[in-house]
């Protein structure tokens, strides 16, 4: 693209997926003039081919904490990681907002204060239940199994319209059925005047007498991600929606302390054999989860979900056991196989540098309470009827008896035995807090210290949310913008 | 998530594991520096990059190791794929780490380790991709039931790489029967959907 090197506009909004989208659209839609920048590609409905190298490499970012070798993904594009999300929607467990306001000193985020934010996000992006016609025989497997052995568990709402059942909610829905930020709230932003630069990264925020200033940029060529300009956009009011991993570098790297709290939700993956064919590679990429375990909406477990997920052949073959021709032998099973993502809410903290080095070594609680979640998905398949069970534990045989899954709930279990380790719900590292000792920003998202400066996304969470969080992000970043955009305009 | 990149947490965490292995590191440094043969001299033809292949990231040597090493690692079927080159797993390996230089360091240390680790670290003596069928997957079994940690991560991410680079080849159907993305006369989307019987 060809950038000016000097944009003028009245607010600037870093990013465009659950934190971006929201404020951008609100801010532009209270009349102010809004510059969003994304540092990712612009991509279209029309663009999304399905073909999975090539959208994983046009949407996706990665980083890797080294302490565990734990892999966190987020989404880098127009519409950030809402475009490769599951659409999953799930409202802000009151535990949570509880948790926050003791802990964390935001007194004012109550379950009442925030419903009415989150009841608009629900409507924004259409989430909806998820009925018979786009239930999988995959997530059946799981229901079945939770209804056996009495646990609780429901059909997931989805953020859809016309889902296609394509199973490819992960790399750009082909349908446009999933209603991600970039055929929602960025069109919004963009109808009412906003102007969208993608391929475009911030750098730093200009600060100047406790004031921020604007963005210093650059523009990236996307084939390469190479700079190809440098540019600034002037504006008083800064709004930082860069995502867990992307925030806290752009604050640290504008002077201001961040990187602090990161928390993630580690997932890992299961794999079940039924006799009978399941073609688990279509269908909604999720729609049910067991909350037996879980410990938020009155659950009192070890803070872990069960999330049926779709069953492609490259995360299959990864999951088998063995190689050679008991591994092909396998693979020719796969339309019989069912997956369910174990996905737990930690308790362990860690850090993003300003260099964006993530420090993240899960606490040995956490190992124990993932190992608990892997054994409980185990147990509701075989009680679905599945043949084996096959976790993502290095050397371990396939679990085919309640007694094989009692011992591998038993046995002590090192993090560096997992297969697999990764996030993809990334929070904190520029979080809200009652007072500046112990945050980055307060509770209208305002960073101390620095006026006309506001965390608008997950970073500014002050811990995970035991769910898949959207919903909650999309609602807070309302919230945030609504307040900003009247002390916008009262200035 | 995507598959790809749950391949790629599982590089990610041989990445991080021979991170914290001194000696792995050297093998792969050795290598990098020349000190052990990266070109194709010694790589029987079976293995070797075909003429004019450009490679970004691995060595021909690396091209040659990883292939063999997927040829046995997928199974007969897949293998005969691989040797006919109707599935390039080197060149898309190649591409791959290319594009994820979070583990495109790591990986390729990895299988410079695979290709001239010798005992005790691995059982043999020779290059990987010089030995026959049996005697590779003597050595890929070895790595796969080790007790040490370091040597199950290696075969787990020299696993994951030969997974993820022949099950992304649409020829690779063949062998797992997915019908494709969109559906397929064979394979309806709707045969994936539950029936009227089954619980909702």
């Amino acid at each position: 693209m060809t950038s000016p090197s000097r944009l003028e506009a009245d607010a600037v909004v870093i990013g465009t997926g659950a934190g971006g989208g929201p404020t951008a659209a609100v801010l532009a839609e209270r009349g102010l003039r809004v510059v969003v920048l994304e540092a990712g590609p612009y991509l279209r409905t029309d663009d999304f081919t399905g073909d999975e190298g090539a959208m994983t490499a046009r949407l996706y970012r990665m980083s890797l904490s080294r302490a565990s070798g734990m892999a966190l993904y987020a989404g880098e594009c127009v519409g950030g990681s809402t475009v490769i999300n599951d659409a999953l929607c799930f409202r802000p467990p009151g535990e949570i907002l509880a948790e926050w306001r003791g802990r964390h000193g935001l007194s004012g985020l109550t379950d009442a204060a925030l419903a009415p934010f989150v009841d608009r996000a629900w409507r924004d992006v259409h989430a909806e239940p998820t009925d018979r016609a786009h239930a999988s025989r995959n997530a059946e497997r799981l229901l079945r199994g939770a209804r056996r052995l009495g646990w609780s568990g429901s059909a997931t709402p989805r953020n859809v319209i016309g889902c296609a059942n394509l199973g490819l909610c992960n790399l750009g829905c082909p349908s446009g059925a999933k209603q991600s930020t970039l055929v929602t709230y960025v069109p919004r932003a963009e109808r009412a005047g906003a102007r969208v630069i993608a391929n475009a990264r911030a750098e730093r925020v200009g600060i100047d007498g406790g004031r921020a200033r604007g963005v210093d940029a650059v523009t990236i060529d996307p084939a390469t991600r190479r700079v190809t300009a440098r540019f600034r956009v002037e504006a008083p009011l800064v709004c930082l929606a860069a995502g867990a991993l992307g925030t806290p570098v752009l604050l640290q790297r504008s002077g201001v302390a961040a990187g602090g709290g990161l928390q993630v939700h580690s997932s890992v993956h299961v794999t079940a054999r039924f006799a009978e064919a399941i073609h688990g590679y279509y269908g909604p990429t999720m729609s049910y989860a067991v909350d037996e375990l879980a410990d938020v909406n009155g659950r009192t477990g070890p803070g872990v979900m069960i999330e049926s997920v779709s069953a492609l052949p490259l995360p299959t073959a990864t999951a088998l056991p063995g190689f050679g021709a008991e591994h092909e032998t396998r693979m020719r099973a796969l339309a019989h196989y069912a997956r369910a993502l174990v996905v737990l809410r930690d308790r362990t903290r860690g850090r993003v540098a300003a260099d964006g080095t993530v420090a993240y070594a899960l606490e040995p609680g956490d190992v124990e309470r993932l190992r608990a979640g892997m054994a409980a998905a185990a147990r509701a398949y075989l009680a679905a009827g599945a043949a084996e069970v096959l976790l993502p534990v290095l050397a371990s045989r396939p679990l085919r008896t309640d007694g094989d899954c009692a011992k591998f709930a038993a046995r002590p279990l090192a993090p560096s035995e997992l297969a697999l380790l990764y996030a993809v719900h990334l929070f904190g590292g520029a979080c809200m807090a009652g007072r500046d000792a112990d945050g980055v920003c307060d509770e209208r998202g305002a960073c101390f210290g620095v006026r006309g400066l506001y965390v608008v996304d997950a970073a500014g969470l002050p811990g995970n949310t035991g769910v898949n969080p959207q919903i909650t992000i999309m609602a807070n970043a309302l919230r945030i913008a609504e307040g900003a955009a009247a002390e916008a305009r009262a200035t | 998530m995507t598959p790809t990149l749950e391949a790629v947490g599982t590089l990610a965490r041989t990445g991080a594991a021979l991170e914290r292995r001194a000696f792995l590191r050297l093998a792969g440094a050795l290598a990098a520096a020349g000190l052990l043969p990266s070109g194709c001299r010694g790589v029987p033809e079976r293995w070797a990059p075909g003429p004019g292949t450009d490679l970004a990231v691995l060595s021909p040597r690396g091209y040659a190791t990883c292939t063999a090493a997927a040829s046995r690692l997928v199974g007969p079927e897949g293998a005969a794929l691989i040797e006919r080159r109707s599935v390039d797993v080197g060149r898309f390996v190649d591409a791959f780490l290319a594009r994820t230089p979070t583990v495109a360091a790591p990986m390729a240390q990895a299988l410079a380790v695979l290709e001239f680790g010798v005992w005790p670290l691995l059982r043999k003596g020779w290059p990987f991709t010089s030995l026959d069928g049996r005697a590779q997957d003597v050595v890929l079994d070895d790595l796969m039931r080790s007790r040490l940690e370091v040597k199950r991560q290696l075969f787990a991410g020299v696993r994951s790489l030969a997974m993820l680079a022949f099950y992304s080849a649409p020829e690779s159907r063949a062998v797992s029967g997915y019908p494709g993305p969109f559906g397929s006369d064979a394979v309806p989307i709707g045969a994936a959907m539950i029936g009227p019987h089954d619980l909702w």
